[in-house]
């Protein structure tokens, strides 16, 4: 049996586990800062990676545009007979947007939870392990990006931003796993009524997402469409989510729960919009908002 | 010029991963498969075995940080287990034959191994509460289904191009 480590050897192995264990241990307490090294090698390997994904993207394209041509007609069928519909929609949202203006301006109100700047960025890159639900995308601070911002294909609401560097972001989907990750959501009952509720969770068998703390009084009911409220402080109000399938109490029988399956594809992401808000947000994660507000205090009366 | 390509390609399977990572999970009888592309470890395994297992681990080491930083945000974990891939790798081959064939399923099994050890490296941090058998249909299997098609189509060229390498540095000393 040959020796596989001498002494010297052995020493230095465990001095490096040892050395990774403080590594990871240093780096796992706060992932949602990046320091200045950091910072730079993302920014390195965000535009090595634009140089790849660009033709990829190009590519996977052609393949889309001819499977749908195959689809062409069937596709045409099913949209002429909502065509209809749609005219009478439109006509309706005409109506009410011009509505809604007149009225703002009686009550003199310009600001509004629904105004939001897009910024279209492109997916650079899916976190390649899987392990967590995390995308890369080709813009950054300095084009405006900011931490918690929302998310969007043209289907809907796919994530918010968790880190950002001056050229890149990375998103952190809604199908995470993350516990500590909630969406203020609503519900809009009847056309009049709104219930409030925080997406929470991710099921993964089922595939849907998890819309918790509703108020047990309300009558919700499957096939009803879930968008954001913009309550939660950062997110604009009004992006879509996905739609109600199926509705239960929760865990403590106190507040109902409901499924609700997402409206955006997470998979094969290619172009998506940044949210900006208008009106102004808060700042910070859960929680260290009050912190910032109280040190502001603080620096107040000196 | 051979020996530029080496690295090169290195640097090229690192930026393909997460492009490929893109087309991921992919919708299969109701049920998401994860494919987790893992081609740099394939080839550093394959260094490792063909040409040199401290150039495996050096390049294990700067891609491994490099993975660590912008895709994980964990530092310290692909970086320590891409150089011991490659040393495991570099242990073994010393008692089988170094056929293509051989290499390629050891390099498979290697996969396997560090995809193992990640999802219980995850379960312990409490980042992924996946069943085992959740891991194994949907994420393990698949992904092994997948990098064995790239093993198989790029296996050979890896080994002759290494070869080459090899051959280049063996004719002249430094």
């Amino acid at each position: 049996m040959p020796q596989f480590f001498s002494n010297k050897r052995l020493i230095m192995l465990l001095v490096g586990v040892i050395f990774l264990v403080a590594l990871i241990s240093f780096s796992l307490r706060d992932r949602d800062h990046a320091s200045l090294p950091e910072q730079f090698i993302k920014d390195v390997v965000g535009f090595g990676q634009s140089i790849f994904s660009k033709p990829t993207q190009y590519i996977t394209g052609v393949f889309e545009n001819v499977d749908s041509l195959l689809n062409t007609y069937d596709e045409n069928k099913r949209l002429k007979s909502r065509l209809e519909e749609f005219a009478k929609l439109q006509a309706d949202v005409n109506v009410l947007t011009l509505e809604n203006s007149t009225l703002r301006e009686i009550v003199d109100k310009e600001e509004n939870l629904r105004k939001y700047e897009p910024i279209q960025a492109t997916v650079i890159a899916r976190n390649p392990d899987q392990w967590e639900e995390k995308v890369v995308l080709d813009k950054g601070t300095i084009h405006g990006v900011e931490v918690n911002m929302a998310v969007m294909t043209s289907q809907g609401l796919i994530g918010k931003v968790f880190l950002t560097t001056s050229f890149t972001s990375t998103v952190e989907l809604l199908s995470t796993q993350n516990p500590n990750y909630r969406v203020s959501a609503m519900v809009t009952v009847d056309g009049e009524k709104k219930v409030f509720g925080l997406i929470e969770g991710y099921d993964d068998e089922r595939n849907e997402l998890i819309l918790k703390r509703i108020d047990s009084n309300i009558e919700i009911k499957a096939g009803q469409k879930v968008m954001s409220s913009g309550l939660g402080g950062i997110f604009p109000e009004g992006l879509y989510i996905g739609e109600i399938t199926e509705v239960t109490t929760d865990d403590f029988g106190l507040t109902k729960m409901a499924y609700i399956k997402p409206a955006a594809d997470f998979a094969l992401l290619d172009h998506v919009m940044v949210a900006k808000r208008s009106m102004p947000s808060a700042s910070g994660i859960d929680g260290e908002v009050i912190v910032e507000e109280e040190e502001e205090k603080e620096e107040d009366p000196s | 010029m051979i020996r530029f390509v080496v690295p090169l390609i290195a640097i090229v399977l690192f930026f393909l991963e997460p492009v490929f990572g893109l087309f991921s999970p992919i919708e299969l009888y109701g049920e998401y498969r994860f494919l987790v592309p893992r081609f740099l470890i394939m080839y550093l395994i394959f260094i490792s075995i063909y040409y040199s297992r401290n150039v495996a681990m050096i390049y294990g080491l700067v891609f491994g940080l490099l993975y660590d930083v912008t895709y994980i945000d964990i530092i310290g974990l692909y970086s320590f287990l891409y150089p011991l891939i490659c040393l495991i790798a570099s242990f073994i081959v010393r008692y089988i034959h170094q056929h293509l064939l051989v290499t390629t399923t050891l390099s498979l099994l290697l996969v396997a191994l560090l995809e193992f050890v990640l999802y219980q490296f995850f379960l312990l941090i409490g980042l992924t509460d996946m069943s085992m058998s959740n891991f194994v249909y949907g994420k393990l299997i698949p992904t092994m289904i997948a990098n064995s098609i790239f093993l198989i189509m790029l296996g050979w060229a890896f080994k002759y191009l290494i070869n080459a390498r090899f051959i280049q540095r063996l004719n002249q000393p430094s």
